[in-house]
């Protein structure tokens, strides 16, 4: 099979017409994923990916671990580029410009045309939708979805007096509460800090959009060439950063998105702003009764959305496709996706997941969860254009340099913008 | 006087450096045999445990990868030992046309890093049909300029008397490497087995794209099921992990101690 891929890429379109017709209805899929939470995730993908072979004897399915995102993206491409392209795979929702520039993926809305199949397009949540779309056409179906959220330990609130059942809902209040929440020893040294916003890398930079979304603007659009990224939000959402820690309730330079669950686990924080995919990982250890609520905004709630999607790949023969199809299908079926959304905590993609029996008991044994589905409504795309990975850097080195005191925010962003224009220029 | 003061600031710093050097070392340690909530807690009393361990080697099939590891080195350094040497030895013994021209070709080879040849690699493996093999993931490896090139260098100090005695006793191109050159080169071959070793016991992208089944895959692999980025990291587990995955090395280190450190200052005196 192998070298039969190989030839026929050599040979161009009609060897790949010939293997479609050779191949009876059977299709052997490949699916690469990634692993972006901890380790029982690769037993339940491959649960449900056993599941659905045992269903569809007559196609074989192989579940290969891809590593991290950007380690799956790159195999994925790879393997695209040498004609042996996986059928289909779960990749970030924002590489979604790169792999249509690399023109390796399919538009699901091209498979998935008959009227039922426009219904179950439509069946997601629209907010999951908006980045899998590109010109009028789905290239990609949600699949484990996350948003951040505001975590809480209301053992802290009650201590400081403060209603451990309304978490802040604006930049000031956070402030305010903020404030109450620190804790500082006979020395004047902090031993516990109001609040931690992650602000370095790629995971600051997926909060930072969420602070623009809740000013009323958005880092990007779908056109995928346009970054917004020096504008009054991006300023204002910069200085309310740096006020947290002006202000003494956050710590102040730079901090690190992998350590902040369990900074807020060890008691060094008293609330912290990451992803619903820390919901599994926080109810097994916090010691401390802990809520979570929207992240507060500042004229109004406001998150960024991430996570990953499916895409089917070209080079696939039509069976293939459909295979691949049906896969999809399966995996964002009502069942399946409430398994992985209670392993994970990603969020369910389709309003018809929360309404099984396990996610109701789910959602009523960790009412924590349903705050991410309720956010959806304010929720906006993640930072997403052509040449992201080099796009996004300049952000990442705008928030950067500023909260560790090395820039003034207006002049950080607009020297990132320069650079964003730059790029995307080529592609106006 | 100034002497005594110079060595005590030597000594002082040589204890400073090796600190900051044990200090990440000691961390994986503690970790590894602690609960995750003194990972960044440090009680003397804290119980010790070897859960991490057990939950570590149940995450995925470690025994495997150990064995897949193995294999893959064994190929690459024999692969690199032979051929390596091989060539060395025609660069240093005959004079041939183009000679100057093809070692600069293989010099080149050292500014290229292999992470941009991946596509392309990965293109000629999957021609041949040997995408997820382990010769596979060796074969862009078996042989390396660096060894090559350290090697002729090696080879080049060999007294040019010691290789005409011993032609002059009769011995043939192939006696004269075995008898003469080999033997001399020992120190270098010690030290390009060590770091071989470490770097493909270390590799990961490359192995990670050309395979997809278990069956296949190395260690670094396996250990990458632990860079959980969206929930935060479980210190105590990356690092029994890690302990558990370097272990061999760390023992074959402890164990030929000696000799790596004799045998480095030898190759790098020369």
């Amino acid at each position: 099979m192998t070298r039969l891929k190989s030839y026929a890429t050599l040979l161009g379109a009609t060897a790949l017409t010939l293997t479609g017709v050779a191949s009876v209805s059977a299709a052997d899929l490949e699916f690469y994923f990634p692993v972006g939470v901890n380790a029982p995730a690769v037993e339940t993908i491959q649960a449900l990916t056993d599941e659905w072979a045992a269903a569809n004897p007559q196609h074989t399915v192989k579940a290969v671990y891809a590593g991290n995102y950007e380690e799956t993206t790159t195999k994925a491409l790879t393997a695209a580029n040498a004609g042996q392209p996986p059928q289909v795979a779960v990749l970030l929702s924002i590489d979604l410009f790169t792999l249509i520039e690399e023109d390796v993926i399919l538009p699901i809305s091209d498979i998935a045309n008959s009227e039922e199949d426009k219904e179950w397009i439509s069946g997601f949540y629209p907010a999951f939708m908006s980045d899998a779309q590109f010109e009028g056409k789905t290239y990609a179906i949600p699949f484990q979805r996350s948003t951040p959220v505001y975590y809480y330990n209301k053992d802290a609130f009650r201590e400081a007096g403060l209603d451990p059942e309304a978490p802040p809902k604006t930049w000031d209040e956070m402030i305010e509460v903020g404030k109450a929440l620190t804790v500082k020893d006979d020395n004047g040294n902090v031993t516990r800090w109001g609040t931690r916003i992650p602000t370095l890398g790629l995971g600051g930079a997926w909060l930072f959009g969420g602070l623009v979304v809740s000013k009323g603007d958005v880092l990007t659009t779908e056109t995928g060439i346009e970054a917004r990224m020096d504008t009054p939000a991006t300023l204002a959402s910069l200085e309310f950063l740096l006020r947290l820690a002006q202000e003494e309730v956050m710590a102040p330079g730079g901090i690190t998105w992998g350590d902040t669950p369990k900074a807020f686990l060890e008691g060094q924080t008293a609330s912290m702003w990451t992803s619903t995919g820390n919901l599994a990982f926080i109810e097994e250890n916090a010691e401390f009764d802990w809520g979570v609520g929207f992240l507060p905004g500042g004229d109004g709630p406001g998150a960024p959305i991430g996570g990953g999607n499916f895409y089917v790949f070209q080079d696939t023969t039509e069976e293939e496709r459909e295979a691949a199809l049906d896969f999809i299908k399966f995996m964002t079926s009502p069942d399946s996706a409430a398994k992985w959304s209670i392993a994970t905590g990603y969020v369910a993609p389709r309003p018809d997941t929360w309404e099984t029996p396990e996610m109701k008991a789910y959602a009523e044994r960790l009412p924590q969860a349903l705050v991410a589905l309720d956010q959806l409504a304010y929720a906006e795309r993640e930072f997403a254009t052509f040449q992201r990975a080099k796009v996004t850097q300049y952000l990442v080195d705008a928030i950067e340099s500023v909260v560790t005191g090395n820039a003034e925010p207006a002049e950080a962003l607009s020297k990132a913008q320069e650079g964003a224009d730059k790029v995307l220029g080529d592609y106006q | 006087m100034n002497r005594g003061l110079n060595r005590i600031l030597l000594s002082t710093m040589g204890v400073v450096f090796a600190a900051l050097w044990a200090l990440p070392f000691i961390y994986s340690v503690w970790t590894a045999f602690h609960d995750e909530k003194y990972s960044a807690n440090f009680q003397l009393g804290a119980p010790w445990t070897f859960e991490n361990f057990i939950e570590a080697w149940q995450s995925a099939p470690f025994s495997l990868y150990f064995a897949n590891t193995m294999i893959l080195i064994t190929i690459v350094l024999v692969a690199n030992l032979i051929l390596c040497t091989l060539v060395a030895y025609a660069f240093v013994r005959y004079k041939f046309r183009w000679a100057g021209f093809l070692f600069a070709l293989i010099m080149v080879q050292l500014l290229i890093s292999p992470e941009i040849l991946i596509v392309e690699n990965y293109l000629t493996l999957s021609r041949v049909g040997l995408t997820d093999t382990i010769i596979g993931i060796a074969l862009p490896y078996l042989t390396s300029a660096f060894g090559i090139f350290l090697l002729r260098q090696t080879f080049l100090t060999v007294p040019k008397s010691l290789d005409e005695a011993a032609q002059i006793e009769g011995a043939g191109a192939w006696r004269v490497l075995w008898n003469v050159y080999v033997p001399l080169a020992w120190p270098v071959y010690l030290a390009y087995s060590l770091v071989s070793i470490s770097f493909h016991w270390n590799n990961f992208l490359w192995p990670l794209i050309v395979t997809n089944s278990p069956e296949v895959r190395p260690l670094t692999v396996g250990l990458s099921v632990f860079a959980t980025v969206d929930s935060g990291v479980e210190w105590s587990l990356v690092n029994a992990a890690t302990l558990m995955t370097t272990a061999p090395l760390i023992i074959a280190f402890i164990i030929f101690q000696r000799q790596f450190v004799a045998n480095f200052m030898r190759a790098g005196i020369k």
